[in-house]
């Protein structure tokens, strides 16, 4: 195995990894010897090239040359924090800043718009009333939209059955919230109308065939025979008397 | 004519607005930054054009060196590549007279050098005039790797550093530049 030309140029310019081995081989193989003295002899033929000499006013020569060119360095230039770390770091305060400055804007903004609804709670004179509350009857009374449309239904409008199904999915999920809110809370008057109004929100949103008009024509004899519209009416007059307010409260009226 | 300052120090005054400054610093180091362009162009005009294009991008790029970098070895780096860039722009007319290994004026020439004795040759000084031409027929990057290793004695590391390369790219451009010519200086060989 011999050595390559590359390993020999290598040896040459002392740059290779095993020199001692490039010596042991060149030492013991006669060919490889005489191409690396050819090597050595070529690459000794292409002399360095000199340069012809400058004499000691070339420098001043150039700079005469150049001067002229180059604008003054302003100082203002250097600043400190016009430098790479002082700018990045510039960069990060400005940005913390404006941080600081949106939260503490957003702060202000809720402690101004809190009093507008705490010192409408004084004026009606009611016990404030936990969120729970207002969330169910809120979906009390989009229950009771719903089972009103239902009620009204027009069997042959396919306009209208598509988005009632949509709105008893969603219902639904509600209801199920509701459901097990007042199960925890013990209370089987809520908990038995929320439990008839699962099932018939569970059955127009799973109807096999759609909201056809037979399916429609049942869901009002199940909310009939259930009375799930009277249900609901008397939760949201019991909330209402809960309230303090006599008045069944409109859809997002208080918190 | 003007103080004596390390070149950290002159710098610092440069950008602190003393532009006469700059001058120590051309005259410091002109004449290196001179040898080097020579042997990457090939001639003085071109050398000297370099040299003081050179010292003008450096001068623009001032602001952005490193103090922690040696201005010698900062401005060695401009220089090369300043050198590199005229001889590639120069190339198209070079391709066209010693372009390659079938250019009919450098057989011509090396015709010549077979049929004539060493010791003519050696008078003529045409050795030096095949040398030249054989380096005009590497690319720019071949010659500027191999003047930086054979004549600069720099390492792969650092020609690969100079020229923005790996350095196992500069020493692969080294070893192709060294096997052209020795392919094109071999009538040399057979004739001495």
């Amino acid at each position: 195995m011999h050595l390559t030309e590359e390993e020999m140029m290598e040896q040459v310019y002392g740059e290779s990894e095993n020199t001692r081995a490039v010596e042991r081989h060149l030492a013991a193989c006669r060919d490889c010897a005489n191409n690396f003295a050819e090597l050595q002899r070529d690459l000794a033929a292409l002399d360095r090239v000199e340069a012809p000499a400058r004499d000691i006013g070339y420098g001043e020569r150039v700079w005469a040359s150049i001067a002229p060119l180059l604008p003054v360095y302003r100082f203002e230039k250097r600043r400190w924090w016009t430098t790479g770390l002082w700018k990045g770091l510039s960069y990060a305060a400005a940005c913390a800043l404006l941080a600081a400055c949106a939260f503490y804007a957003g702060r202000v903004w809720e402690q101004k718009k809190q009093p507008s609804v705490s010192q409408a709670a004084p004026k009606n004179a009611a016990p404030k009333q936990p969120i729970v509350v207002v969330v169910l009857d809120d979906h009390l009374d989009r229950s009771e939209r719903f089972l009103v449309e239902l009620k009204h239904a027009d069997m042959d409008s396919a306009a209208m059955v598509s988005p009632m199904r949509d709105e008893a999915r969603s219902l639904l999920a509600a209801n199920r919230v509701a459901r097990k809110d007042a199960a925890q809370e013990n209370d089987p008057d809520l908990t038995t109308a929320l439990d008839h109004l699962d099932r018939l929100l569970a059955e127009a949103t799973n109807e096999p065939g759609g909201l056809n008009a037979a399916a429609i024509a049942r869901l009002q004899d199940e909310m009939n025979a259930d009375g799930v519209l009277f249900e609901v009416r008397v939760l949201r007059s019991r909330i209402a008397r809960r309230n303090g307010t006599g008045n069944i409260p409109a859809k997002g009226g208080s918190i | 004519m003007r103080m004596d300052k390390n070149d950290h120090a002159t710098i610092q005054a440069v950008l602190a607005g003393d532009k006469e400054a700059y001058g120590t610093l051309v005259v410091r180091h002109s004449q290196t930054l001179f040898r080097v362009a020579y042997r990457i162009t090939g001639n003085e005009a071109d050398a000297e054009d370099v040299v003081q294009e050179a010292f003008l991008r450096g001068y623009r790029k001032l602001e952005g060196f490193e103090s922690r970098a040696n201005f010698g070895t900062w401005i060695y780096r401009i220089c090369i590549h300043c050198a590199l860039d005229r001889v590639r722009h120069r190339r198209g007319d070079e391709i066209s007279r010693v372009g390659d290994a079938n250019d009919p004026e450098l057989d011509q020439l090396q015709v010549a050098d077979e049929k004539a004795g060493p010791e003519r040759l050696v008078l003529s000084g045409e050795i030096g005039s095949m040398q030249q031409a054989a380096l005009s027929s590497l690319t720019a990057m071949e010659r500027t790797a191999f003047v930086m290793r054979h004549m600069e004695d720099c390492t792969t590391a650092e020609i690969g550093a100079a020229l923005g390369m790996d350095p196992n790219a500069a020493k692969q451009a080294v070893f192709r530049a060294v096997q052209k010519l020795r392919r094109r200086l071999a009538p040399l060989r057979v004739a001495t």
